[in-house]
Order: structure tokens, then C-alpha cells, then sequence
């Protein structure tokens, strides 16, 4: 009986350093999947070339959600955005990140009363880091990344986690913001 | 027998440690010339594990079998590889056409596990990569004919042997034009820019990795780098005259590496039907002529 | 290419002579805008699209809700003359029918549909017009109709942030640690890693 409990609790000891040996790595090689839904995404650029150079952090752009670890949400969502940005969230092998940039993402920004463009994202997707401005200048931007290492490294990046225990709740309000989450029409059969 | 097992093994590590390292290296370089910093020399390594840590999503057994039986086939692949005149696992076993088909076995199960993955980017992607191949495979193999007929031997070892041999040059320089083509072919294998048009990430994002992710991807990865370094070091034993040691061997395969990442990276993207017509206008003539002159007007220098 | 103020001029006579014209406005020397029943829509979109009117450029509605009606506009374009025209026609608002150009224009069927979406008119002869073209699973009444008050339909779907009042920071020294390596990491990013 005391025997087995030890093991037991031997064998989360060895689950948590492997899994923080894995957090270095993932820290370390943060792949970006731009999901560019607004002007924000103008900052990838420079945040990309010479001038702040994000390989040097070990990021790179990713070009599906499978291989990204990281979805940047660039800018105000819109209903028919928001869909999509689900299903590319859900695709997405964990564990996965969120960044969200600007007002549009935090309190809706400067579309805060437009029927088609929703106010916060993190009450539809769980969100890691958040990147204010309007638009956030490219340091913050890279700050913002930086942020989300320094989460990863104290194990508070875990909104993939927080999705699947509270899969009800933000399942609810997707359903109250979209109706349906899957899409049926034309387009899409 | 185990010793020869644990030869190839080794080699087949040692090159994949090799190639990532370098992979590394490279893209330092190729930030340094575009001004940026660029990721430490380790990253690949660390973006290769980061993908084995991850949880993944299977598209049923095919798309996870084609992805082992790809890596299983390369490592294979590997194994058979001369380093120097000394490191080869299976002697008498190096000859070049077991290089060629065995890399059509884990090119095999990557087309495989990419259908099987059901999406039509990955089909694009594969029916693209098949159709690179068919280019560049013509030129090249009308090459290392003339090789095999200058060397009056198949084996890779072998024909390393000849150009060490007194009295014979590197192949380099004995069949110029031949070089130009396989540099141009060796371009095709790797997926470098000009003929990158089957992984295009803008295009139809990464052809057939598109489904990969997680643990799936690192394999692919691994794969990658151990392809790379089969094909490199062929094209280091066949042209550059093998070498005596593995000092020599990494010199050489580094300044190959490194110079076809430095052409690579000015280029921009052909379309798949302008990759075809590439291959089978200048290079094939080019090999045709280098065939002929060296085999029946006998000019090698 | 003839001189322009003489197309506007073709064109005006026309119109004049074939339709029963409720208002013509000459806007510049590239757009006329005529104001027409809307029974005779179609047959003024026919007679254009004979005299080279070969692109239809936008199909929209302006929503007049004091006088119940609602105004299509077709802006159709000639290539040859750079010569832009746009019809209006008013319709009942209470019940929006409009026979679809589709015909004439195959174009318009995704104009229409949109049009349909918007203002929530019903365009008979279009066979698609009522399925959803660019709003998904919308379940309120047509949002570009001048009735519909967006941040009302804003504030009950969508979850706001409650702003804080009191924007001070209140224990300053706390922050502080926090802001100097800010300002570190900061000044890292700015000079690449070095020192």
C-alpha cells in the first residue's frame, strides 16, 4: 500500500521534469501560426525582418495550425472570423498558445458596437497573452512574445488546458455569439 | 554481422547529428546575410524535439504507418552510406542503384501517409514532388552513368576509390559540364528555392506536411535531415572524391551544404510545369554532351 | 474614344426618349444618375446593356424608413466610353419585392443575394437569393435597414469588458521591480542581445 502510493507520486515527480525539460524546448521554438484578421498583423513584418529578427527567439511562421504551437489572433474578429478562428484553434496540436493583439481583441477597440465584430476573445477561446495598442508597435509586439516564454517558463501559459476543463463554458458562448458553430451552406458541403 | 549493424547505425546517427548541426549553422548564415541575428546554432535540434514533446492528432493507421515506414526506409537508407574509405558498414554493399531505390522507399511512405492524411494540398503536394523527381532524375542518372562508365565500378566507395587513385581528378573537374548538373539535380533533391515548388508553405502550405503535426512532423523532420545528408554525402563521394578521413568529409560536405543555402536563398520559386521544362532543356543537354564526350571522344581531363 | 460631355449627352436623349424619367441628374462628366418607376427597370437595364453598358458594377439599396420605401440603385459601366450610370427606383418597404436582373446581368446574383441579406429585399427570378451569403445563422431583423440599432443588438450578444474606474496604481512600489526589467528586456530587444 505505502509502496504503490510511492511510485505513484514517483511517477508525477517524473512526469513534471520531463514535462519541464519539454517547456524548454517549446519555449525556445515557438511557431507562429498568423491567423491575420485585422490591421495588427502589419506588425509581423518588421517583427520578422532584420530590424527585431524573431528567429533569434527561435519563432518562425508556421504554414498550417497543425505544426503551429502559437496563434496569433491579429486584430478585431467578426462573427464569420470567429467560426474559423475556432475550428483553426481546435485543429491545432497542444499544447497550443494564443496571443491576442490590440484593442479589437480585448474590448472590441474601436468596433466595440458593430453587430458583426465581437468584444472579447477570451470569452470564446482561452487567451495566454494579450498585446494592447491600437496597433501595438512592434516592441511590444516582440515584448508580448517574450511574455508568453517567461508564462510558459513559470507554467502559467496553460489555456489549453483551461479549454478543456471549461470546454461547457466556452462552448455555451460560442454557441450564443454564432448559433451554430459548424457552418452549413453551400460553401461548405 | 552486429558490428556492421552498429557501423550503419552509428552513421546513420551521426548524420542526422551532423546535418541538424549544420542545418543550424546555415540558417545562422543565412540571417547573417540578410542583416538579422539569426537563431543559435542548436535551434534545429531544439525544434525537432519540441515536435516529439507535442501531443498529435492521427489520420488512421495509413498516416501513421507511411510516417514510420518513411523514417524506418531512410534510416535503412543511411546505413548503407560510405563515410570515409574506412567507416562502411557493409562493404561490397554501397553500390549506387541500392541508394536510389532504397530513397524510394521512404519517399514511398511519405506519399503514402500524405494521401493518407486525406487532404488535397498534401495530394498537390506529392503528385509535385513526384514530378521534380521525374525532372531531375533523368539529367542525373545520365551523369553518374558516365561515372560508372569512367570508373568501370557501381560502388560508391568504389568510385571515390578511382578519383583518389593517382593520375585521376575529382570528378568536378574531369566532367565540368556533368557537375553543373548534378549541382543543379542535387538543388532538385534537397527542395531548394528554385525548385522548391512541392513544399511552397504560401502556395499549398507545405504540400504533403500539411496534416503533420506533433510527434508525426519531428519523424518527418528527422527524415529530412537524414535524406539531406544521404544525398549530400552521395554527391561528396561521387563528385569531390570521397575523403580519406571525416575531417575531410565534413569540410567537404559543409562547403557543398553551405554554398547550395547560399544560391539557394537569392532565388525565388519556379511553377511546377517551369521546373519540368528547366530540367529537360539545359541540364539534359548539358549531360548528353558531357556524356558523349567522355565516353566516346574519351575527353576527360 | 469620343469626347465624354457628347456620351452624356447620347446617353441623355436616350433615356429621354425611351423612358418616362422621374429625375436626371448629369453628376460629372463620367456619371449620370436617373431616378426611374420601377417597372421599368429591367427594360432600361436591357435597352443600356445593348448600348454597350456591358458591366454591372454594384447592386445596393438606401433604406428611406420615414417614407416606407426603400431605394434600389444599379450602377452599370461602359468600357468604351468610361461612363458610369446609375438607376434608382423606389419600392414598397413594408413589403420589398423586386424582380431579379439575373437575366440581363448574371452577375447580380450574388449582389442580389447580399442585398437580400442587408435590407431584406426578396428578388423572385433569382433562385438563391434567400439562402445566407455572407451573415451566418443572422437572427435579427436585416442589419442595414435604419431601424436596427447595432450597439443595442451589440450590447445583448456579445460580452463586454467592464472598464475599471480608478486607473491609478495604488502600492507604486510594486511595480517597480516589474518595470525595471521591463525596461531591461526592453533595451535587450533593442540591441539584439548585446550589451
Amino acid at each position: 500500500m505505502n509502496s504503490t502510493r510511492f511510485t505513484e507520486r514517483n511517477k508525477e515527480e517524473i512526469d513534471r521534469k520531463w514535462w519541464e525539460i519539454g517547456d524548454y524546448f517549446r519555449r525556445n521554438s515557438l511557431w507562429m501560426l498568423m491567423y491575420c484578421t485585422g490591421c495588427c498583423a502589419i506588425e509581423l513584418p518588421p517583427a520578422m525582418t532584420s530590424v527585431y529578427d524573431m528567429e533569434r527567439l527561435g519563432m518562425g511562421p508556421m504554414a498550417t495550425p497543425r505544426q503551429a504551437d502559437v496563434l496569433l489572433v491579429t486584430g478585431y474578429l467578426s462573427l464569420k472570423t470567429l467560426r474559423r478562428l475556432i475550428y483553426t484553434y481546435e485543429q491545432m496540436s497542444e499544447p497550443k498558445y494564443v496571443v491576442g493583439f490590440g484593442s479589437c481583441t480585448i474590448n472590441g477597440g474601436i468596433y466595440h458596437d458593430s453587430h458583426a465584430v465581437i468584444n472579447r476573445l477570451d470569452q470564446y477561446i482561452p487567451v495566454d497573452v494579450y498585446v494592447a495598442g491600437c496597433m501595438p508597435n512592434t516592441e511590444s509586439v516582440m515584448n508580448g512574445f517574450v511574455d508568453l516564454m517567461d508564462l510558459m517558463k513559470s507554467k502559467k501559459a496553460d489555456g489549453w488546458k483551461r479549454y478543456h476543463t471549461n470546454y461547457e463554458w466556452y462552448r455555451e458562448n460560442q454557441i450564443a455569439a454564432l448559433g451554430e458553430v459548424k457552418v452549413h451552406d453551400e460553401f461548405h458541403e | 554481422m552486429i558490428i556492421s549493424l552498429l557501423i550503419g547505425l552509428g552513421v546513420a546517427l551521426g548524420g542526422f547529428t551532423f546535418q541538424t548541426a549544420l542545418g543550424g549553422v546555415n540558417r545562422k548564415i543565412v540571417a547573417r546575410l540578410q542583416k538579422r541575428v539569426g537563431p543559435r546554432w542548436y535551434q534545429e535540434f531544439i525544434d525537432i524535439f519540441k515536435l516529439l514533446s507535442k501531443r498529435s492528432v492521427s489520420h488512421g493507421w495509413i498516416f501513421d504507418f507511411g510516417v514510420i515506414m518513411a523514417l524506418g526506409g531512410i534510416i535503412g537508407t543511411a546505413m548503407f552510406m560510405p563515410v570515409t574509405s574506412n567507416i562502411l558498414a557493409f562493404p561490397s554493399f554501397d553500390n549506387f542503384f541500392i541508394f536510389v531505390y532504397l530513397l524510394a522507399v521512404g519517399m514511398l511512405g511519405m506519399a503514402m501517409s500524405a494521401s493518407g492524411s486525406g487532404n488535397p494540398l498534401a495530394s498537390i503536394g506529392v503528385m509535385r514532388a513526384l514530378t521534380t523527381m521525374v525532372a531531375y532524375e533523368i539529367p542525373f542518372m545520365i551523369v553518374v552513368l558516365t561515372i560508372i562508365k569512367l570508373a568501370g565500378t557501381s560502388s560508391v566507395s568504389g568510385i571515390a576509390e578511382f578519383q583518389q587513385m593517382a593520375g585521376n581528378n575529382w570528378f568536378m573537374i574531369a566532367l565540368p559540364l556533368g557537375f553543373v548538373v548534378a549541382v543543379l539535380s542535387l538543388m532538385g533533391m534537397l527542395g531548394k528555392k528554385p525548385f522548391e515548388t512541392y513544399i511552397a508553405p504560401a502556395e499549398i502550405a507545405s504540400g504533403p506536411m500539411v496534416e503533420y503535426g506533433g510527434k508525426q512532423l519531428g519523424m518527418l523532420f528527422i527524415m529530412h535531415e537524414i535524406t539531406v545528408f544521404i544525398e549530400v554525402s552521395l554527391f561528396v563521394h561521387l563528385f569531390l572524391g570521397g575523403a580519406e578521413n571525416i575531417w575531410m568529409f565534413a569540410i567537404k560536405y559543409f562547403l557543398v551544404y553551405a554554398g547550395l543555402n547560399l544560391v539557394s536563398n537569392v532565388n525565388g520559386r519556379f511553377k511546377i510545369d517551369q521546373v519540368v521544362v528547366f530540367f529537360y532543356k539545359w541540364p539534359l543537354a548539358m549531360a548528353v554532351v558531357q556524356a558523349i564526350i567522355a565516353i566516346y571522344l574519351g575527353w576527360v581531363i | 474614344m469620343t469626347n465624354s460631355m457628347s456620351n452624356v449627352g447620347r446617353i441623355n436623349t436616350l433615356m429621354g426618349k425611351n423612358f418616362s424619367l422621374i429625375d436626371a441628374k448629369i453628376i460629372d462628366q463620367y456619371q449620370v444618375s436617373y431616378v426611374l418607376k420601377k417597372d421599368d427597370i429591367h427594360r432600361a437595364l436591357s435597352v443600356l446593356k445593348s448600348n454597350g453598358f456591358r458591366q454591372l458594377s454594384y447592386l445596393s439599396c438606401v433604406d428611406w424608413p420615414n417614407d416606407h420605401e426603400i431605394e434600389m440603385v444599379y450602377i452599370v459601366m461602359n468600357w468604351d466610353e468610361a461612363l458610369h450610370i446609375q438607376l434608382h427606383a423606389r419600392i414598397d418597404r413594408d413589403n420589398p419585392v423586386m424582380d431579379s436582373i439575373l437575366p440581363i446581368y448574371p452577375g447580380a446574383k450574388y449582389y442580389e443575394r447580399e442585398a437580400h441579406e442587408f435590407f431584406g429585399v426578396a428578388f423572385p427570378g433569382n433562385p438563391d437569393y434567400d439562402k445566407q451569403l455572407i451573415l451566418e445563422g443572422w437572427d435579427d431583423i436585416p442589419p442595414m435597414r435604419k431601424d436596427f440599432d447595432p450597439r443595442a443588438y451589440s450590447d445583448k450578444k456579445f460580452t463586454k469588458r467592464d472598464p475599471k474606474e480608478n486607473f491609478e496604481v495604488t502600492d507604486k512600489t510594486s511595480k517597480r521591480p516589474r518595470q525595471e526589467r521591463r525596461e531591461e528586456r526592453a533595451n535587450n530587444l533593442r540591441t539584439g542581445g548585446k550589451k
